[in-house]
């Protein structure tokens, strides 16, 4: 682990002589990638991160919204990719642990939890499997042993992820306004590390993360505790509610060197330590060891003299170790000491602030011819290609998955993951809706356009529950920066998300970015994440029973968008074409009138139309309903085209609503109204989901068959 | 060809936290009076029985089988393995 060559220069000449050892691994950490944003920072701010609803506060590790009567939710997203890698079930598992102590350090309640997982081709590729079965299984242990649910996310497979893992966590906290943290400290106040002893476990692990995954001979590794999470959870909960917490920090990459640095940087206070009072698991741990190691489950809390004792009484009756390493100083100096000896002594706004780059982009060359489509050789039965399509492990059901989460403890899950988004309650008697989506296939076809289009069906997906979108996460996973033709790929995701959020006033509540994703053979897809959280005032939108002649209707226009869609993907094994696009005046205007109609309790169930198009999204809607439906394509509102793009164009902006015939009428004079381009294209009945053009079916699948189809496959890939 | 037994014995590498070795160690143990305990691991032994010719080829067998099918992972794990004659 060392600085590059400029950077130790940099370094020297900021503190005026040459650092010591410890200063070179403090320092090597804080300026990684990971820690220090030193490629993406400047660009970051041109995010919207305010608006009426968004309350920041100086040092804060996730972003915090007044959702009103007092109360305030939290959100964060991270994400364990490298780790995972090599060990996923402890690195997904230690992942979410991660993304726990975000929320918990703005003194909340973690009270669910989202993974987005990406793995290489699980039907040809058994390593695949093996970081994917180990995953799912490291996320349901932590999750599940704390008592906080699992609510969300997505799955998906592409070759780019060979021998490679992204793992994402989000997690949401909720609490009252009056219990948040308001991060200060004065000096003489004692600075306090509670949780796990500190082992050489994940040394060098934010490092580790900004570097491309080459060897497999790293010892990045960590091990996951939930147990002593769930105790450090409620010690701190206690202490916030008896106030002896003046400022927190969870300990995540980099370690003690990266929290006590950025705290204290955060504050402009100095903070002085001694490496002797942390509590460690071995006994011969050195001072840079001590500083750099990234063993899980600890906290950094600022408090002081008086506060001490009823801090140490929390910890002991919840058997938690608890060890006052330093106190606040005024000299704005980060001070590491082993007794009387000093190890590291540097200005904290020189460790905390390296100094940002200006990277260079260019256009990607593949992207010069990618929208030219080749000829696709002619699918003779559609109904057979639909049977292999719906088995395909990107569009199978995610039973598997979400089946192992426990998605109901707390009791606040009113909406259920396997639906557009879940739905939790909260104590204000509103309810939260969130979802994440990312689509590296769009994105990769059309960086821009492809990230917006994640975007608008993270808002899709909320709108489906009747939620306003209130607030976005991002998550920006790319390759190595350093090339110019990834970061032209960042910069442009990052201006599409900009663009969309300004516009429809959806502040960036939290973020992360992650870079340095290359796999043996090259970098992977450009994978921005996207989370949405959404506000219901009044009731979510239950989905209720499709019964027969139930009518089915589609908000949007389909038109002829391919590119990146997994029809041209997994059907042809073709890459490339004309990425869907977002109007977002349309999209403002298709979302309106769905939240509109679903307030007025017009509809029995909306869903969002996507990845797989029409022809998947009717099915799923069959399948979970255990009902047949007779869809004329003719009808599809659009311009008009041949069959195969009908059914499995992925144009944006689109819905499914069904609803009772009795219904139609005012549905149609609110559409009428908003000028959406609107049509029935169904109705339901009958024991096979058929799509008809000219009097000929040319998809007839039956429910059944299909379901099991559906349900199964993914379980049956896994397990062989 | 002879029969082997073949003990493997699978745990953390040294210096990776051993939550379950350490909960044992601090609720239970500690917790009586036996205060002459200063460590506990967890381990997890997989006892193979195997037709060989000679213990060497047992014991290379069994390592190659541990590795070809993940049945521990070379980052996080110690493997010790240990041939008897059955």
């Amino acid at each position: 682990m060392s600085l590059e060559p400029q950077e130790l220069d940099e370094l020297t000449s900021k503190i005026g002589r040459k650092p010591t050892s410890t200063e070179l691994q403090i320092v090597a950490a804080e300026w990684s990638e990971h820690c220090s944003y030193k490629s993406s920072k400047k660009h970051l701010k041109m995010l919207p991160m305010k608006g009426p609803l968004v309350i920041s506060e100086k040092g804060y590790d996730s972003g915090v919204l007044d959702v009103g009567d007092g109360y305030v939710i939290t959100a964060h997203i991270e994400s364990h990719n490298h780790p995972s890698a090599v060990e996923p079930y402890g690195g997904a598992a230690t992942g979410v642990g991660g993304v726990i102590r975000d929320i918990l350090s703005t003194g909340t309640r973690p009270i669910a939890l989202f993974d987005g997982l990406r793995f290489g081709d699980i039907e040809k590729d058994l390593q695949a499997r093996w970081l994917f079965k180990n995953a799912v299984t490291g996320i349901a242990d932590y999750g599940n042993c704390l008592g906080i649910p699992t609510i969300g996310g997505e799955v998906e497979f592409d070759e780019c992820y060979s021998n490679y893992a992204l793992v994402d966590v989000a997690a949401i906290g909720f609490g009252k306004k009056k219990n948040l943290i308001k991060n200060h400290a004065k000096k003489g106040d004692l600075v306090v590390l509670l949780g796990g002893s500190t082992g050489r476990d994940g040394i060098g692990g934010s490092q580790f993360a900004s570097d491309s995954l080459e060897s497999e001979n790293r010892s990045a590794v960590q091990i996951p505790d939930p147990f002593i999470e769930k105790l450090i959870i409620e010690a701190i909960l206690e202490a916030r509610n008896q106030n002896l917490i003046h400022a927190m920090k969870d300990l995540g990459g980099g370690g003690l060197s990266c929290a006590v640095s950025e705290t204290a940087d955060a504050l402009s206070i100095g903070i002085e330590m001694d490496v002797n009072k942390v509590h460690t698991r071995e006994s011969d741990m050195n001072p840079d060891e001590i500083m750099v190691s990234e063993s899980q489950e600890r906290m950094l809390i600022v408090t002081n003299n008086e506060k001490l004792k009823k801090l140490q009484e929390i910890c002991k009756k919840f058997r938690i170790a608890c060890s006052v390493i330093g106190h606040v100083t005024s000299d704005n100096m980060m001070h590491v000491k082993k007794g009387k000896k000093t190890c590291a002594n540097l200005p904290t706004d020189v460790v905390a602030n390296a100094t940002l780059l200006d990277r260079p982009s260019k256009k990607p060359a593949y992207l010069e011819n990618i929208e030219k489509e080749k000829k696709l050789k002619p699918i003779l039965d559609y109904t057979k290609m639909m049977m292999k399509f719906i088995a395909s492990p990107n569009i199978a059901s995610k039973i598997w998955v979400y089946g192992q989460y426990d998605h109901e403890v707390g009791i606040r899950t009113t909406v259920k993951p396997g639906k557009d988004a879940s739905v939790l309650r909260l104590d204000n008697g509103k309810f939260l809706a969130a979802k994440i989506d990312g689509n590296p296939k769009h994105c990769y076809v059309n960086p821009r356009e492809g990230v917006i289009g994640c975007f608008e069906e993270a808002c899709r997906n909320v709108v489906c529950t009747g939620a306003k979108p209130i607030g976005m996460l991002d998550h920006l996973q790319f390759g190595n920066p350093e090339n110019p033709e990834i970061f032209w790929t960042f910069l442009e995701s990052l201006k599409g998300i900009t663009d969309f959020a300004k516009y429809f006033e959806i502040p960036c509540v939290g973020g992360k970015v992650s870079l340095y994703n290359e796999t043996p053979s090259g970098p992977i897809k450009p994978t921005p994440i996207i989370g949405i959280l959404g506000l219901i005032d009044k009731n979510p939108l239950y989905s209720k029973k499709i019964i027969a002649g139930d009518c089915l209707i589609i908000i949007g226009d389909t038109k002829n968008e391919m590119g990146g869609s997994e029809y041209f993907e997994y059907i042809h094994k073709f890459i490339g074409g004309k990425c869907p696009i977002v109007n977002f005046q349309e999209s403002k205007t298709n979302m309106n009138l769905v939240l509109d109609v679903i307030g007025k309790d017009l509809l029995k169930t909306a869903h969002d139309c996507s990845k797989g198009g029409l022809a998947v999204a009717v099915s799923e809607l069959c399948m979970t309903h255990e009902i047949g439906c007779n869809v004329s394509l003719e009808k599809v509102p659009g311009p008009k085209l041949d069959v195969d793009r009908v059914l499995f164009s992925e144009s944006h902006s689109r819905y499914l609503l069904v609803l009772e015939k009795k219904n139609l009428k005012k549905l149609e004079e609110l559409s009428k109204k908003s000028k959406v381009s609107y049509k029935m294209i169904g109705v339901f009945g009958g024991e096979n989901i058929r799509f008809n053009k000219e009097n000929k079916h040319v998809i007839d699948l039956r429910v059944d068959k299909a379901q099991k189809t559906w349900f199964n496959s993914l379980r049956e890939l896994v397990h062989g | 060809m002879a029969t082997f037994d073949v003990h493997v014995i699978i745990e953390n590498k040294p210096g990776i936290s051993d939550p379950e070795g350490e909960t044992i160690l601090n609720d239970l143990v500690l917790k009586g009076t036996h205060s002459v305990i200063s460590k506990i691991k967890t381990a997890k032994m997989l006892k193979f029985t195997i037709k060989e010719k000679d213990k060497k080829s047992a014991k290379t067998k069994v390592q190659e089988i541990c590795d070809e099918l993940r049945i521990y992972n070379p980052m996080v794990s110690k493997v010790t393995i240990d041939v008897f004659d059955a």
